[in-house]
């Protein structure tokens, strides 16, 4: 089966900076599975994903969709392909929720359309309906809470309706119940919509919960990367993080505990 | 209303100095201060949205000044004479203000186009025309001087159908043209990196937004003279009407625009009559409580 993402040589550095932020990375993205990146703070997390999503362009490498190489998509195509949640979001957005949702059907509407059609609005009730925020459809972004307008950005691009789901650390700043809903909605899009997610996250335990399979990202560089009980092992999360974790097995998914003292 | 007193009674019962007056005079003049306020709101709220900054308006970006700096050149050189039925200050005009966009988004090129590098590309343009402004400024004698400071307060005063039908085809298809954008306009209200992540081409739609922009500022200043603030005034007034979608905020723009300058002459007119207030003073005067207004009242939301 050709995977629906496959990266070759990925490598990015600022322009006029030869210092490698990643890569080289070869990574492997398959259809329906969800990949969840993790690493230290400064370890690249953020710029593959952003490259993964075609928002930044490698300084060296290839990345293909379904074979299709990023350079022969335009922005559009890629878009309806692959959506992304990004971690940094403007503090003021004058928009309701349901404005913010549908302007997630961009990439479907052509420029001379003058209104939305059915399916546009079809996609956004369905996102509402998934997300389960129905009930907020109608209220300004502003006045949100941090987990509500975190579920109201995550409603826009299921509206986008691509295979490939791209989110950055969705669960900062979040509490524990909002935490908690947020993996159940990426379960369930896992199981019912069958897309494909990428995930960064700090969470290790959100990781081993959601996560097919893990990858351990050091300096820019793949350190491991497999099934959650695999990646989570003392002495190579003390390698990726530089610091001691307890791993608690038993369970269906091993759970981490960050040791204190020496 | 206005300098000479017309009444509707006079135009419809014929009086022939009533019906020149309304249909030579005050009718052109209507229509351009209506075509103008149009242009300047729709380009400013097109320009606040492309910089997400709620001070940018037609003029920041250097296009004034450099349309300033082409009829200024002009009144210096004296080159009276006119090219396709315009005067050749209005043409030199339009071509600074073409120039001075170009050359902004020329400079802004070498880094990717972002908004931050564009805005301070303007103003860097912007003050070198004004140098350049004032140095022609010392070098002529004090007739072009008057001629010049004149020019640059903008006004509707001496105006006839050609103005009109010169810059209709400008300001009508520069709004069309944003109305088409609104999609990727609205999505640039949640973020640059958002809406690439959405499938909005940043680079392609702020030159197409400028050059747009571009155009039909340059067709106004060229024969108005650059009246500021309206661009600034009439998108955050509407805001709070009709909120932030550009399907409604774009029309909302043209209609109040155009009417809120319309007011403008027609006040400018009046004021001082017999005389009259160029329209740019005015709107500059009311321009600075307008921010102190919008400093005060308009944080609470």
């Amino acid at each position: 089966m050709t995977p629906l993402l496959a990266v070759r040589g990925l490598a990015w550095h600022p322009p006029g900076d030869r210092r490698q932020v990643l890569g080289p990375v070869d990574l492997d993205v398959l259809r329906g599975e969800c990949l969840a990146v993790v690493g230290p703070n400064g370890s690249g997390k953020t710029t593959l994903l952003r490259c993964l999503t075609g928002l930044l362009r490698p300084s060296a490498g290839e990345l293909r969709y379904e074979g299709r190489s990023f350079a022969t998509l335009t922005r559009r195509e890629l878009a309806r392909r692959i959506a992304y949640v990004p971690q940094i979001r403007p503090s003021r957005v004058p928009l309701s929720v349901e404005e913010v949702v549908l302007l997630g059907r961009y990439p479907h509407l052509s420029t001379l359309q003058l209104a939305p059609r059915k399916e546009d609005f079809a996609a956004v009730d369905a996102a509402l309906a998934l997300v389960g925020i129905e009930d907020l459809r109608r209220r300004p972004v502003d006045e949100l809470s941090g987990g509500e307008r975190q579920a109201a950005f995550i409603a826009a691009a299921l509206a986008q309706e691509s295979e490939l789901l791209v989110l950055d650390e969705p669960t900062i700043h979040l509490d524990a119940r909002h935490q908690r809903e947020l993996a159940e909605l990426l379960l369930r899009l896992d199981a019912e919509a069958g897309r494909t997610v990428v995930i960064a996250t700090h969470d290790l335990n959100l990781a081993s919960l959601l996560g097919d399979r893990l990858l351990a990202l050091s300096s820019g560089q793949v350190l491991a990367c497999g099934a959650p009980s695999q990646i989570l092992e003392p002495e190579l999360l003390e390698q990726l993080f530089r610091t001691k974790f307890e791993i608690v097995r038993g369970g269906e998914r091993p759970v981490t505990l960050l040791q204190l003292g020496p | 209303m206005g300098s000479q007193p017309v009444s509707l009674g006079d135009v419809l019962r014929g009086d022939p100095t009533a019906t020149a007056i309304f249909w030579q005079l005050r009718l052109p003049r209507v229509l351009l201060a209506m075509l103008a306020g149009a242009g300047l709101a729709v380009s400013g709220l097109s320009f606040q949205t492309l910089f997400r900054n709620e001070l940018a308006e037609p003029y920041t970006l250097g296009i004034a000044t450099g349309a300033a700096l082409g009829a200024v050149l002009s009144l210096r050189l004296e080159e009276a004479g006119a090219l396709l039925g315009m005067p050749l200050v209005s043409l030199a005009s339009f071509v600074g203000a073409i120039g001075a966009t170009a050359l902004v988004v020329g400079l802004g090129w070498r880094r990717q186009g972002s908004t931050a590098t564009l805005l301070l590309a303007g103003i860097a343009v912007s003050l070198s025309c004004s140098a350049l402004i004032l140095f022609l400024q010392y070098l002529s004698d004090s007739t072009q001087t008057f001629r010049m400071v004149r020019w640059m307060m903008g006004g509707l005063a001496v105006v006839g159908y050609g103005e009109v039908l010169w810059t209709a085809p400008w300001v009508l298809g520069g709004v069309a043209v944003l109305l088409a954008l609104r999609w990727d306009l609205n999505l640039l209200l949640l973020g640059e990196e958002l809406a690439a992540s959405r499938g909005v081409d940043l680079v392609r739609l702020r030159l197409r937004v400028l050059g747009v922009a571009a155009l039909m500022i340059g067709a106004l200043v060229a024969v108005a003279g650059p009246i500021g603030f309206v661009g600034l005034m009439v998108p955050h007034m509407l805001r709070r009407f009709v909120g932030h979608d550009h399907l409604f905020l774009a029309p909302a723009c043209l209609l109040g625009g155009g009417a809120f300058l319309t007011l403008c002459d027609l006040a400018a007119r009046t004021i001082m009559s017999p005389a009259e207030l160029p329209v740019g003073v005015l709107t500059a005067l009311l321009g600075g409580p307008f921010f102190l207004w919008l400093l005060v009242l308009g944080r609470r939301d």
